[in-house]
């Protein structure tokens, strides 16, 4: 505290700051104080945070091994290459997805911690993989019940594995 | 149509809600995208224009979408692309670039689709205060309806599919508005970030990526889309932002133990400044507003409501300024009009 409501722009020293920002960049925090025509000239700098383009761009470098094989691959779709994905840190089409996917794979374990889609599935998408969707959810709850020692829900939520598994086709998803 | 909003705020500026003291709202979006187009960065004006023709029609076409109002950014003004920026009905990347693109939104403004964002569509819902649930509830029904009319790029293995790969999966960032100036003053908003790090969320300024704070308010979203379901991103969340909210808390507390009296002249001389300055300039409005919330929250001022407080830092935007006052303006001169708003509004 102990600072005022008046003070002077730290950048030129001269005129009032009337501009109070903080700058993040990673973890760190700091507080700038200027007045609007310095604030103007430094607005440029001060935006630049790491966006997650710049993120996934050095994630992107640290998968190198499986870059030189991806070299040379274009998606017939779209016709975007895998170098130009590298570079621009954006896809052209859905089936880049496939295209790409060894390239892809270590890049996503990397930025999310997971490959695996677990989530919401639309419902064009078929009701089979809707279930399985579901049971791969429940299985993670199972997980977390069984390790905070809650066994009623976890009987709980195996029964209505069992059960969805049952309905389907088993698959094999539960082994 | 536009005009209509001028006067008014959305829905999530009402200071309602669980939390609102702290946290002012709650927003979550869901990236989607056609199946038979390329994504934006290399479709060709031609299939731009399909795009967002498909998507208009069919969100007008449907019984429970046709009364969202729908504008096409390219027939607007780029001041009143700034304006539906400001009111985070549209991105900054959204109001910022050229081609065929629109915006579908709900007459509250809790509900906006996005169409040719950096996705063929981003659906975003926004409720005033700590509201992750009935969000996610509101959402998932829209995105149910959208999906009947348009046929979205799924995989089972990578779900969701968007042009960047940091939102594939889910396509869901979940993320709340707070305003942590305790925190700020007493210098731990730096243990915040980086603990919040730790657990997989991210902290940004309130206009989304790349953008600076302003007026202590933070924005804490999730990270990862992929690998995790919608229901766990908000148990993430859910378990991470009330300990921000109780350290802004305990950071409350102590200024009014141990600064008492330097705080409540903190908070008076900014309401001071506001009620009597001849310019200002927005960010310094910010400023000046955060603090003086503050000192509502905390019972020091008592002649002013947080509803009114909140609606300024959106009415004295520089789009909203022009809009209100019907011309365009000079920064200089916004100055001067922007304090002459504020001293009406707290009267
Ligand atoms: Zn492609």
């Amino acid at each position: 505290m102990g600072e005022e409501v008046d003070m002077k722009c730290e950048s030129c020293n001269k005129k009032h700051a009337t501009v109070h920002l903080t700058e993040i960049s990673g973890n760190e925090k700091r507080e700038r104080h200027l007045c609007e025509e310095c604030a103007h000239t430094l607005n440029n700098q001060l935006v630049k945070m790491p966006s997650p383009a710049d993120i996934l761009t050095s994630l992107i470098n640290q998968v190198a091994p499986e870059i030189e094989e991806m070299s040379k691959t274009v998606c017939p779709a779209c016709g975007l290459s895998y170098l130009e994905f590298r570079s621009q840190g954006r896809l052209g089409c859905p089936m880049d997805y496939t295209t790409f996917k060894k390239g892809l794979v270590p890049l996503l374990e990397k930025m999310h911690g997971n490959s695996q889609h677990i989530g919401k599935v639309p419902s064009r998408a078929g009701k089979e993989l809707v279930v399985k969707n579901e049971i791969l959810q429940l299985r993670k709850e199972l997980d977390k019940a069984v390790e905070k020692e809650d066994y009623e829900k976890a009987a709980k939520i195996r029964d209505r594995i069992f059960e969805l598994s049952g309905s389907e086709n088993a698959e094999g998803t539960l082994q | 149509m536009l005009r209509e909003l001028y006067n008014r705020t959305g829905e999530w500026l009402r200071g309602t809600g669980p939390e609102s003291d702290i946290v002012i709202s709650t927003r979550i979006r869901l990236a989607r995208n056609l199946t038979n187009f390329p994504f934006l960065s290399r479709a060709n004006d031609e299939q731009k224009k399909d795009i967002e023709k498909l998507a208009r029609e069919r969100i007008k076409e449907n019984e429970l979408t046709k009364n969202l109002h729908y504008i096409r950014l390219s027939q607007i003004s780029p001041v009143d692309r700034l304006f539906l920026m400001e009111r985070r009905l549209i991105s900054r990347e959204h109001a910022g670039s050229d081609g065929e693109r629109g915006v579908a939104f709900g007459k509250a403004e809790t509900i906006s689709v996005m169409v040719n964002e950096e996705d063929h569509l981003r659906i975003q819902v926004i409720y005033s205060g700590f509201e992750l649930r009935g969000a996610w509830k509101t959402i998932d029904e829209l995105d149910n309806i959208l999906e009947k009319e348009l046929h979205y790029a799924f995989s089972p293995r990578f779900g969701y599919l968007t042009a960047c790969p940091t939102n594939v999966g889910t396509g869901m960032r979940a993320s709340v508005m707070m305003h942590l100036p305790a925190l700020g003053l007493t210098h731990h908003i730096e243990k915040v970030f980086s603990a919040v790090g730790k657990l997989g969320l991210v902290v940004r300024g309130i206009y989304g990526e790349g953008t600076q704070v302003l007026g202590d308010l933070y924005q804490i979203s999730n990270q990862f889309t992929l690998g995790k379901s919608e229901i766990e991103i908000v148990e993430i969340m859910e378990s991470v932002v009330p300990r921000i909210t109780s350290y802004e808390r305990m950071a409350r507390s102590a200024l009014m133990t141990e600064n008492k009296d330097q705080l409540e002249d903190r908070v008076w001389r900014s309401y001071g400044m506001l009620k009597m300055a001849r310019m200002l300039s927005s960010e310094e409005v910010m400023h000046l507003l955060s603090q003086v919330r503050l000192g509502v929250n905390l019972g020091l001022i008592n002649d002013v409501s947080i509803e009114t407080l909140n609606e300024l830092f959106i009415l004295t935007l520089p789009a909203h300024l022009q809009k209100l006052e019907g011309k365009e303006m000079e920064a200089t001169e916004r100055n001067v009009i922007r304090a002459s708003f504020v001293r009406k509004r707290l009267g």
